[in-house]
């Protein structure tokens, strides 16, 4: 036949390939490399920082184990050492505890036929929906010092020293509460995939009911209720506002972490100890997501199997069925005394039904709820995209890295808040050079590569580009200009470069080329005038009546802002991207001329001053939240992903469709309807996260779960709750809304059936 | 040659670490134009995945692949200009009849009254006009199946593949399916690649038939050639039914070798690569039609066989027997059996076979 026989190809020959799959498709790969430039920044990042940070003296820099010698240290040892048996404790107890109860309410509900299934499902939506410490609140109301049980009721006194409902027994019993749904929802999973012909040919061979329990049931759902415990465990260990309010003089580490950032001022300390937070959990992880994959023992197709077994004996049942309700009535009143507990003046003093704290909580309280919704709001569309992307080049495309990416992404939501919350604070207090740098390395060099076959070349761009943005910096004092002046030379330049790609664009192209150029040079006009829009707006705002109509519109003011005037290095990077698109759309000379020419324009906004420096600012809330939520949404789009045959999209490939055009019109479409479901819960997620933006919060930034916080520790119960209240309220109107939303336009047919062609 | 594999192999590591697995081994094989083509194969032969080689969803690992003169490896599916029928037919759950048919088409660009033109014209070829406006979940399978190769026929792609397209329909639609997939695909004259485990199918569609087995081409040929003349026992085996009889090879013949078979001597046609020197084994495959079975000692001088019925079946049409010679189980059929072709079972029968039928092979491994 033919000549010579192709040479053996290598594992790194075919490791460039899969990359140049994905490079081939350029939204794809920006999509890649923006998501790890994420990933790496607000996840990686931090964590690296945090251990990094507890072997240094921040003020000196220089190295110390002081506080890892405190361990064995004779005067601070035996507190430190108090403090991880207390936490292990805790831990175990409510992992314990948690699972039990989960258990109990999972069988109730599988094999006892529980009667009242719709308050169960409430009952576990509850948690997802109030803020963490909820219990917490509710448990003090009824079972503190002032308790609606304990005082009004049984006219218990408490002197010190005495049993009450403060430290670790208290905690655990409120841990235990709050985290069962959790253990329920996935053992109650495993039950239903229980292959009922199983236990049946057991009964068929003589077995007692309860020799079948012990020798079939319990060992199939091992692996979930080792999953449930230790998932417990972390959540456990990683709970911050429960400890706080309830812990009373047991500390444990999240506490103590806290207290070293927020009352001691000392980050080592806070690192240190993060850090030794951070070996358990990390641990209790990994094992948790070995034991959840480790389903091969039921049903393959692990769909709920049709024959349902139930347990007869009265006797068994009713056990179930009781204890089920007790816990279920007990969850209802204390959440429910959250609620009374707002519509009382005084908890414990002055019980009259009082409209008052709703008041106080809706003015004094109103910057927090803004700012809140706000940033959970805009954090919900950026976690809910990034999550897609990721469950996409997941479950779709093989690359090198894409274990690490999996794995850090969902390591964002599985470690502590506060570890996160004190990565953020050391990582991005002054401008993290190293960091900068090589996120503008990737896009750029990226950009570089399309711009220009030739290797040389595309390097040569990314140097020159980086020093000259570099020095374009210098070039406003050397022209004595202010900012401002600045930034509109820069829209000239940008507008350059829109009439120069519009010029040598090829025709189908040059319309995007142009807009993509004219945008940016938009984004700096806006950027300078919105200042124009905003302080009149604040000045007006201010003269208004009353108190909360002014405090309203300044705020509006400072929306606009978070819009219009973002971190230059954001902008930067946001700017590099769109150049991607725009050079990709270029040819010859041009390309790479024009590809320069943006790079270093936006070189020039990455590096401008101390870039990155997000402490203090909105945005690294945003990200805060976005990185809790982020494991969430990658999940619901890797499972939607998986409905979908892959033959369906591989179809639209071979009928002239990339991936970008196979991603809009095949695969958005079908899985849209699971990914909006999957943004309220994001949202639902952000507005309730506490520990991992207590550290990050500012005067104008104020977070409602810290204010609540702060409420209860001044003694405000009542405004407490009616917080709280109000926190549960939005989260569930946002949950109300997409529902009718979804209903709308997606109508009865609200699954698009995805078992159609496959 | 329009479309050539070649040296094409591919590698995947394996599960468990050790080493790699052979999906597809060193392949070599030339497509004409128009040309209708079947890789058939049992499950894991591997040539589902040599398919998607040439449809460009896996990349090979040596070897290339060469369309109308140009090397198509670098090139991603959307651009080598080629359809496929998907086992699942694939059809896009949220787009009606229409809209799925036009998709492609979409995506070229062309005009809408073009794309109404095209998309009617196929519609009327694969019988599924008035259809336009349904959702792919109110069709029956056979529907969705017309659909699936009316979207890849309107595209006038230079090769058509179709993955086992017929085997999740019953089996009466599957035999109708394959002659109507058979006329459009010789009216239109597109070369197309077919990939089925169902001989019966290989058989009826083919112009030519590439047998795999392990990852590696046992043989390519037209369906007589692989019937008559299989270049080994797997081939003889999995198309058809077979005996295969231990033979001596004792020399080279006018009719390709003379061999002692069952303590007889006769010579049979075979291949050549049956035996290497003389007195080696080889195999003398004698398929179940070629057999024939009498009560009494037939008067021709072909070599003739004393056996005994182990086990008669009578299926109306054709009556199966199992007789034993010389210790030898051997498998006959005779179609069309009169009622004194029915032997009783332990019946002493004569055994001949049709010389020319006969075909000699490699001893096995």
């Amino acid at each position: 036949m033919t000549a010579a026989i192709p040479k053996q190809r290598s594992t790194l020959w075919r490791r460039w390939q899969e990359v140049r799959i994905i490079g081939q498709d350029p939204v794809l790969a920006v999509g890649l490399m923006a998501v790890s430039a994420f990933v790496f920044l607000f996840v990686a990042l931090p964590l690296l920082r945090v251990i990094y940070q507890g072997f240094f003296d921040p003020a000196t820099g220089q190295f110390s184990l002081k506080y890892f010698q405190q361990f064995v240290d004779p005067y601070y040892s035996p507190h430190l050492w108090q403090v991880l048996a207390n936490t292990m404790l805790m831990g175990l107890g409510a992992a314990t505890g948690g699972t039990i109860l989960g258990f109990i309410f999972a069988y109730a509900m599988v094999r006892c036929n529980f009667p009242f299934g719709r308050l169960v499902h409430v009952v576990t939506l509850l948690p997802t929906i109030s803020p963490p410490f909820a219990i917490a609140i509710a448990a003090i109301l009824l079972f503190g010092r002032n308790g609606l049980i304990t005082k009004q009721m049984l006219g218990m006194r408490f002197g010190p020293g005495s049993n009450d409902i403060y430290g670790l027994d208290g905690l655990i019993f409120v841990q235990v509460i709050t985290f069962f749904p959790v253990a329920y929802l996935i053992i109650r999973a495993m039950l239903e995939r229980i292959d009922a012909s199983m236990e049946e040919a057991a009964l068929s061979l003589r077995a007692s009911k309860f020799h079948i329990f012990r020798t079939i049931t319990l060992p199939l759902l091992a692996p979930g209720i080792a999953a449930s415990f230790l998932l417990l465990f972390v959540e456990s260990l990683a709970d911050l506002g429960n400890p706080l309010l309830l812990g009373g003089n047991a500390s444990v580490l999240s506490t103590e972490i806290y207290l070293a950032v927020n009352g001691q001022f000392d980050q080592q300390k806070g690192a240190a100890l993060s850090l030794v937070l951070l070996i358990p959990t990390l641990t209790l992880f990994l094992l948790q997501r070995y034991y959840l994959s480790k389903r091969s023992y039921i049903a393959v197709t692990g769909k709920p199997t049709t024959g349902r077994i139930f347990v007869k004996e009265p006797v068994t049942r009713w056990t179930f069925i009781i204890l089920t309700l007790l816990t279920l009535v007990m969850v209802l009143m204390l959440y429910f005394t959250i609620l009374w507990g707002s519509l009382t003046r005084l908890w414990g003093i002055n019980n009259e039904f009082y409209l008052g704290n709703y008041a106080v909580a809706l003015t004094r309280g109103l910057n927090a709820i803004l700012s809140t919704t706000f940033l959970s709001a805009v954090a919900t569309p950026i976690a809910g995209v990034i999550g897609v992307v990721i469950a996409f080049l997941v479950v779709r495309r093989t690359f090198a890295g894409k274990q690490a990416l999996d794995f850090i992404s969902n390591l964002g939501g599985a470690v502590p808040g506060t570890i996160l919350g004190i990565g953020y604070i050391v990582a991005f207090i002054g401008a993290p050079w190293y960091a900068v740098l090589l996120v503008y390395a990737l896009l750029a060099g990226y950009l570089a590569a399309r711009a220009t076959a030739n290797g040389w070349l595309s390097l040569l761009l990314v140097i020159a580009a980086t020093v000259g943005g570099y020095y374009l910096n210098w070039l406003p004092l050397v022209l004595g200009l202010d900012e401002v002046s600045w930034r509109y030379l820069l829209m000239v330049g940008f507008l350059l470069l829109a009439i120069a790609g519009g010029a040598f664009a090829p025709a189908r192209h040059r319309r995007i080329v142009v807009w993509l150029f004219v945008a940016m040079a938009l984004a700096l006009l806006v950027y300078n005038l919105s200042p124009l829009i905003t302080e009149p707006l604040a000045r007006w705002g201010r003269t208004l009546p009353g108190v909360e109509l002014p405090k309203l519109v300044v705020k509006l003011s400072t929306f606009i802002t978070f819009f219009t005037q973002p971190t230059l290095a954001i902008l930067g990077y946001t700017f590099l991207t769109m150049a991607i698109f725009a050079v990709e759309r270029l040819q010859g000379a041009a390309r790479f001329l024009i590809g320069l020419a943006a790079a270093t324009l936006c070189a020039s906004f990455v590096f401008y001053g101390a870039s990155l420096t997000l402490v203090g600012t909105p945005y690294i809330i945003v990200a805060a939240y976005a990185v809790r939520s982020l494991p969430a949404s990658v999940r619901a789009g890797v499972a939607s992903l998986q409905q979908i045959d892959p033959s369906i999209e591989e179809a639209s490939n071979i009928l002239g469709g990339d991936a970008q055009y196979t991603f809009r019109n095949v695969t958005l479409p079908l899985i849209l309807p699971a990914f909006f479901a999957g943004l309220v819960f994001a949202f639902a997620r952000h507005m309730t996260s506490l520990s991992a933006v207590i550290f990050l919060t500012t005067a104008q930034w104020p977070i409602l779960t810290v204010w609540i916080l702060s409420e209860v520790e001044q003694g405000g119960m009542s405004v407490a709750a009616a917080y709280s209240v109000i926190l549960v309220v939005i989260v569930l109107a946002a949950i109300g809304l997409m529902s009718l939303w979804l209903k709308r336009a997606y109508g009865a047919s609200q699954d698009v059936d995805m078992t159609v062609g496959g | 040659m329009f479309l050539e594999l070649d040296h094409i192999s591919k590698h995947f590591p394996a599960r468990d670490g050790s080493g790699e697995v052979r999906a597809v081994d060193d392949v070599q094989i030339s497509i004409q134009r128009g040309q209708f083509v079947t890789l058939l194969g049992p499950s894991g032969c591997g040539k589902t995945t040599t398919l998607r080689l040439i449809a460009g969803f896996e990349f090979p690992t040596h070897g290339r692949i060469v369309l109308d003169g140009q090397e198509i490896n670098e090139l991603p599916p959307n651009r080598r200009d080629m359809a496929m029928v998907f086992q699942s037919y694939a059809i896009f759950p949220h787009l009606n009849v229409y809209e799925n048919i036009a998709y492609g088409l979409k995506i070229k660009k062309l005009s809408s009254q073009e794309i109404r033109r095209k998309v009617g014209a196929v519609m009327e070829l694969t019988e599924l006009t008035g259809l336009e406006n349904r959702a792919p979940n109110q069709l029956s399978g056979g529907q969705q199946q017309r659909v699936a190769l009316a979207r890849a026929l309107v595209m006038e792609p230079k090769v058509l593949l179709f993955d086992e397209p017929l085997s999740n329909l019953d089996a009466k639609l599957r035999v109708q399916m394959r002659t109507e997939i058979r006329r459009i695909q010789q009216e239109l004259g597109i070369t197309s690649v077919y990939v089925t485990h169902d001989q019966d199918e290989a058989m009826v569609l083919s112009d030519q038939i590439v047998v795999m087995h392990r990852g590696r081409v046992q043989q390519i040929g037209s369906a007589l050639e692989i019937y008559r003349r299989p270049h080994n026992r797997f081939v003889a085996d999995f198309i058809g039914r077979a005996n295969f009889l231990p033979a001596q090879v004792l020399e080279h013949s006018a009719a390709g070798w003379r061999i002692r078979i069952l303590d007889q001597t006769l010579e049979a046609a075979g291949e050549a690569a049956a035996a290497t020197t003389a007195n080696s084994q080889a195999l003398l495959m004698v398929r179940p039609e070629s057999i024939r079975i009498t009560a009494t000692r037939p008067d021709n001088a072909a070599p003739t066989w004393q056996g005994v019925i182990a086990r008669t079946s009578y299926l109306g049409s054709l009556a199966e027997y199992d007789v034993v010679v010389n210790g030898q189980r051997i498998l006959a059929v005779r179609h069309d059996p009169a009622e004194s072709d029915l032997y009783a079972p332990n019946q002493p029968v004569y055994v001949q076979f049709l010389r020319e039928n006969a075909y000699l092979l490699p001893p096995e491994g």
